[in-house]
């Protein structure tokens, strides 16, 4: 079942990575659009968004409900050359 | 040996650091001393506590000290000491920021008043005054909301007017009874050389812009236009990356913070394993807890940009307010 799981994956990621560069550069929105969907489903994951860097540049945001080195390993530092950063937000709740 | 007004001061600000953290003192200050219920015309550092203690029943570093640099302390029982306005209490007319709630929920946080034509309405999330998809137009709105004592029908306020219909994620179905089920079915289905075949499907979730309600109040006097801490909104605005925001919520209070994430696609829990995904929200640090839903959010001109119904334990998250007037039809 993992092996199945891991297969699709990497099929799914040279995919998109196939598409990436025969594209001339998307904008951050529509990077993070194309990706968010499949993103949201990997285990753990509540969120992604677009924020700002250290250095004020914009980067592509994905929120863990905890620490998920599975997870983590999993995702991308770039997408469609927009940096990514992985930050733990906790689970999020309706108030 | 007396000292002067100045001199206490000075000891007071150099000390209250240390005596404010002591979990029983509520309150320092400067005032005569009181020996034997009598006013003496010692100027000392007084020191309110939540109820006087013997010594013997306090921790070293919990004891008022009998003198701070030489300037003789004062303990006084004072109670603990509450805002003059509970934003759990009953409020009339009621501002936005105080504790309202649908008659079958706990509470959430009127967060302002809105228009439709001349009409006025309260805003507020649909899971605080729609009980989550679960009501009807006319239901009753108590203030304050049923957790904080709100009773029907002495608290009712407003009726529920209008609401956006959250759209809730079927739970991802990896449970082996479904699958056993179908997988029957399927036998079923073979046994009798149909075509037909069942198969386990999770349901697309449709992305939620808004958790966002309206109601009418019974009448326009109940209702205040502004904010408690923050006062009159000065009209609609739009956040973007960096914006300073403010809210002003039943639980927390008057809090701040700033736009961190935009356009942010974030799945939402409500209750156990009942989730909804929402689009394009607003990002911010940590700036609420649970009764805090359906705060208004304003920016530093106190425009209002928008409306706060969800977070984490690093996370808030708002509802672009565009989106809230457009769905409920609805405007300043």
């Amino acid at each position: 079942m993992k092996i199945v799981v891991a297969a699709m994956l990497a099929l799914l990621l040279s995919w998109s990575g196939a598409v990436a560069g025969a594209e001339v550069s998307l904008s951050i929105q529509e990077a993070k659009a194309r990706h968010a969907a499949r993103i949201l489903a990997l285990p753990g994951v509540v969120s992604v968004g677009i924020g700002r860097d250290a250095q004020g540049r914009e980067v592509i945001v994905i929120g863990l409900d905890r620490a998920r080195p599975d997870t983590q390993a999993r995702l991308p530092a770039e997408l469609e050359g927009y940096r990514v950063r992985v930050q733990v937000i906790g689970a999020v709740k309706a108030q | 040996m007396a000292h002067d007004l100045d001199t206490v001061r000075a000891a007071l600000a150099a000390s209250r650091a240390r005596l404010q953290p002591q979990a029983h003192v509520v309150a320092t200050g400067v005032g005569y001393k009181t020996t034997r219920g009598a006013r003496t015309d010692v100027l000392s550092i007084v020191c309110s506590v939540t109820e006087k203690m013997p010594l013997s029943s306090l921790a070293p570093r919990d004891r008022v000290p009998a003198a701070i640099d030489g300037i003789p302390t004062d303990v006084v029982a004072t109670g603990v000491i509450r805002a003059l306005q509970s934003r759990t209490a009953r409020h009339r007319p009621a501002p936005g920021g105080v504790s309202i709630g649908h008659r079958a929920i706990t509470a959430g946080t009127l967060g302002c008043l809105v228009r439709k034509g001349a009409q006025v309405f309260i805003l507020s999330n649909n899971h605080v005054l729609a009980n989550s998809n679960d009501a009807r137009r006319g239901d009753a709105i108590l203030q304050p909301g049923p957790h904080d004592g709100g009773r029907f029908p002495d608290d009712h306020i407003a009726e529920l007017e209008d609401f956006v219909p959250i759209s809730f994620a079927e739970p991802p179905s990896e449970c082996g009874f479904a699958r056993g089920l179908i997988a029957l079915l399927n036998a079923g289905c073979r046994a009798i050389t149909s075509n037909t075949r069942y198969r386990v499907v999770s349901i697309q979730p449709v992305g939620n812009r808004v958790d966002a309600a309206i109601a009418r109040p019974l009448q326009p006097g109940l209702v205040k236009d502004e904010i408690l801490e923050i006062g009159k909104i000065s009209g609609p605005g739009s956040a973007s990356l960096g914006t300073a925001i403010r809210k002003s919520g039943r639980t927390t209070g008057l809090t701040s913070g700033e736009v961190q994430q935009v356009d942010v696609d974030v799945n939402v829990q409500y209750g156990p394993g009942r989730l909804a995904l929402f689009t394009d929200q607003l990002l911010a640090g940590p700036m609420s807890q649970g009764g805090d839903s359906g705060s208004a959010v304003l920016d530093g001109s106190n425009r209002l940009i928008g409306l706060l119904f969800a977070g984490s334990e690093n996370s808030t998250i708002i509802n672009r307010i565009e989106h809230v007037f457009s769905g409920l039809g609805v405007t300043l």
